[in-house]
């Protein structure tokens, strides 16, 4: 059996931890929304702010389910198998690269890097040093037996977690679910729910937290 | 030749995103690439090319020759003086 | 532990910039004839070289009768190559099928056209941009072949195609399908030549693999699609398996966002794990195709992955990417059809434009032809952005 040892959302204004509110979103002029959940974590890492905004939203969701959900995730290098999925792949860097050379014909080989939705698994991987298997995927909507069939899959092949979600992050939506999962026999921390339960923990109601 | 120094590095941090550096923490002769400089990487060299040629006009065609031109802001900004006297 | 189901390979399609079809695609492997030339159309920019696929979209379009709708580049490419592969088989009750293709850049061609189109000022259709999406591109495809169970589109960079192969293979194996058409298509696109020129690694020549003088890529654009099936599903059809789908992997490389490990991390746990999968030895590998792009850093990358694996004793090997331009999305699978041949037809693919071997490995590729060989298994691989590492073994019917 393959179980669910913690999740994580961020939306437009809040981050929830395994159902409960952590974080919400400040009016601060200083700080993005983003930015903002790189504080709360702690993180200090410089490539973060190299990163387009897909790619920081799977570092910090992965931070948060570490940290808030108290997680060590301490797995061998090639132990955890990563698993991303959105609709718009990576649109919103794909724009902006486009303005890139459009505009003033300097194409920017930096704004390029992140032309591609599987660069976050990239990013993951040399962040945790990570050297498992890793793949990304462009769904019409959330597809709760597409990640629960792979998590099983990769489990029962032998590997000590995947990580896995969703993440929609445009300019206009913030829509992003991380989860792990491990065999229940593990002896890791973590909570243990059921794989089933996937869909009611990714829709699950996240009222705005200021207003609670 | 100072003037140059001061541009170049608030175009650096500006091209390169460096959200947390300010022009002060860059002194003309920090390595750009080292760890314990500004730890840019193969990507930012990249960048720094796109920014001689939309800030001065100059196409480094080979990426080879950006590596010595790139050592630090005062390397740059020599390269920018011989390239623009040329 | 149940031993593992056997994956069947019965049916092939691809377009490239060297033939539309698989007979096509062959013959000019066997002429050493490459595919890359000067741009076709004008919206590319004028003199680069670039490995474009022949037919104009109205060409393509007249070719597959379709219905009216919207239908980007990659669409029309892609339903070429899946119509071949898939090769008119219908639906059966009892037969669980799935479709999994891979992009990298979706329908960005009609996407450019519009962006052109309605900067200036000029009249535009809205609902082009539909074929932006890269799952709409599959879908396309998908609903022409009337495949409506499993579909899935792959967005991995430039191992998409051989991620699609694998999770096929995986869902035939753990028995959630029973067939599976996969494959990838990506077309040439000012987004992507942009790119790969701001990154310095767009060689303005022909690209050069695995040579000391190489300076980089050129790219190209084509579709390719492959029919997995299992036994059941054999037995139902009666088709004839060409070859086995017999080992496949995938691992990080976790060391930068475009470059390659200079060890050769991923790709040497991708190439171990692929054989272990397949249950072969190093030396049983009769041939390698290689990612080979022509870069100064793949190519350095792949051969010490290469040698960490093989030793001294590295099978032959080529790259085809001189051939057909890097097809990114689709260069897995357009790859991994010209392994399926070399299997069949018993021949090593010359690698072209080669002379000098690289000074810091000393390894030298295959560059002419050779028929008449006993190949039993081969090994594919291809390296994307993000350190997405991939490696396929495909054997002969007798593995």
């Amino acid at each position: 059996m393959t179980v669910i040892k913690g999740y994580c959302h961020i939306n437009k204004e809040d981050c929830w931890v395994n159902g409960k509110p952590v974080l919400a979103k400040t009016d601060d002029p200083e700080y993005s929304w983003l930015r903002q959940i790189y504080n709360f974590v702690g993180l200090s890492y410089p490539k973060f702010h190299k990163m387009d905004q897909l790619a920081q939203a799977g570092v910090l969701a992965l931070a948060l389910l570490k940290h808030e959900g108290d997680l060590p995730m301490d797995y061998s290098e090639e132990g955890v198998d990563l698993v991303l999925a959105n609709r718009h792949a990576s649109a919103g860097s794909d724009l902006r690269f486009q303005a890139s050379y459009a505009d003033h014909a300097a194409p920017s080989p930096a704004l390029f890097v992140y032309t591609l939705p599987n660069i976050v698994l990239g990013e993951i991987a040399i962040q945790q040093k990570w050297y498992g298997d890793h793949i990304f995927v462009v769904l019409p909507a959330f597809d709760p037996d597409f990640f629960i069939q792979y998590a099983q899959r990769h489990i029962q092949q032998g590997c000590q977690a995947v990580i896995g979600g969703w993440l929609e992050v445009t300019d206009t939506e913030t829509d992003v679910f991380l989860f792990l999962a491990e065999a229940e026999e593990s002896t890791g921390k973590g909570g243990s729910l059921p794989l089933a339960a996937i869909n009611e923990l990714y829709r699950q109601p996240m009222p705005s937290i200021s207003k609670l | 030749m100072d003037q140059i120094k001061q541009e170049l590095k608030k175009q650096i941090i500006e091209q390169l995103n460096l959200e947390d550096v300010a022009v002060e923490d860059i002194a003309d002769d920090t390595l750009l690439f080292a760890s314990d400089g500004l730890a840019l990487d193969s990507i930012d060299a990249l960048e720094l090319i796109v920014l001689l040629e939309k800030f001065y006009g100059i196409q480094v065609v080979n990426p080879e020759e950006g590596k010595t031109a790139f050592k630090s802001v005062d390397t740059m900004a020599a390269y920018i003086q011989q390239k623009t006297a040329q | 532990m149940v031993p593992a189901a056997k994956i069947s390979i019965t049916g092939l399609g691809i377009v490239s910039a060297i033939g539309c079809g698989v007979e096509e695609n062959r013959r000019a492997l066997v002429e050493g004839q490459s595919g890359i030339g000067t741009t076709y159309s004008e919206t590319l920019p004028e003199g680069l070289l670039v490995g474009a696929v022949k037919q104009s979209d109205q060409e393509l379009l007249q070719r597959l009768r379709l219905p009216n709708g919207y239908y980007s580049r990659t669409s029309l490419l892609g339903m070429v190559a899946a119509r071949e592969a898939w090769d008119g088989q219908s639906s059966h009750p009892s037969l669980r099928t799935g479709f999994i293709g891979a992009t990298s850049v979706g329908g960005m061609d009609q996407t450019e056209q519009f962006y052109k189109q309605y900067l200036q000022g000029r009249k535009v259709d809205f609902k082009s941009l539909i074929t932006h999406d890269s799952g709409y591109t599959m879908e396309v495809i998908a609903q022409d072949l009337g495949l409506t169970g499993y579909v899935n589109t792959i967005s991995t960079a430039c191992s998409s195609s051989a991620n699609a192969i694998m999770l096929g293979a995986r869902l035939l194996q753990q028995g959630r399908l029973d067939r599976v058409l996969v494959g990838g298509v990506d077309p040439l696109s000012m987004f992507t030549i942009q790119g790969f020129r701001s990154l310095m690694i767009y060689d303005e020549a022909w690209c050069k693999p695995f040579d000391d003088a190489r300076v980089g890529l050129n790219l190209g654009e084509g579709a390719a699609f492959m029919v997995l099936e299992n036994e059941k599903s054999i037995e139902i059809t009666g088709r004839l398996p060409i070859c086995r789908l017999t080992g496949w992997a995938n691992a990080a490389d976790a060391y930068h966002q475009t470059a390659s490990s200079p060890d050769g991390k991923g790709a040497t746990l991708a190439i171990g794990q692929a054989l272990q999968k397949a249950g072969l030895f190093p030396e049983e590998v009769s041939y390698i195709n290689v990612h080979g792009t022509g870069t100064k850093n793949n190519d350095l990358s792949e051969s010490i992955a290469m040698q960490n694996i093989f030793g001294d004793k590295l099978p032959p090997f080529s790259s085809t990417k001189a051939y057909t331009g890097h097809t990114l999305a689709a260069a897995a699978a357009i790859e991994g059809v010209y392994s399926v041949l070399a299997l069949r037809d018993g021949m090593l693919l010359p690698n072209l434009n080669f002379s000098t071997p690289l000074a810091e490995t000393g390894l030298s590729p295959i560059v002419e032809l050779q028929t008449g060989q006993d190949l039993t298994s081969v090994l594919s691989n291809s390296f994307g952005f993000g350190g997405n590492n991939s490696s396929l073994v495909f054997s002969s019917n007798g593995y």
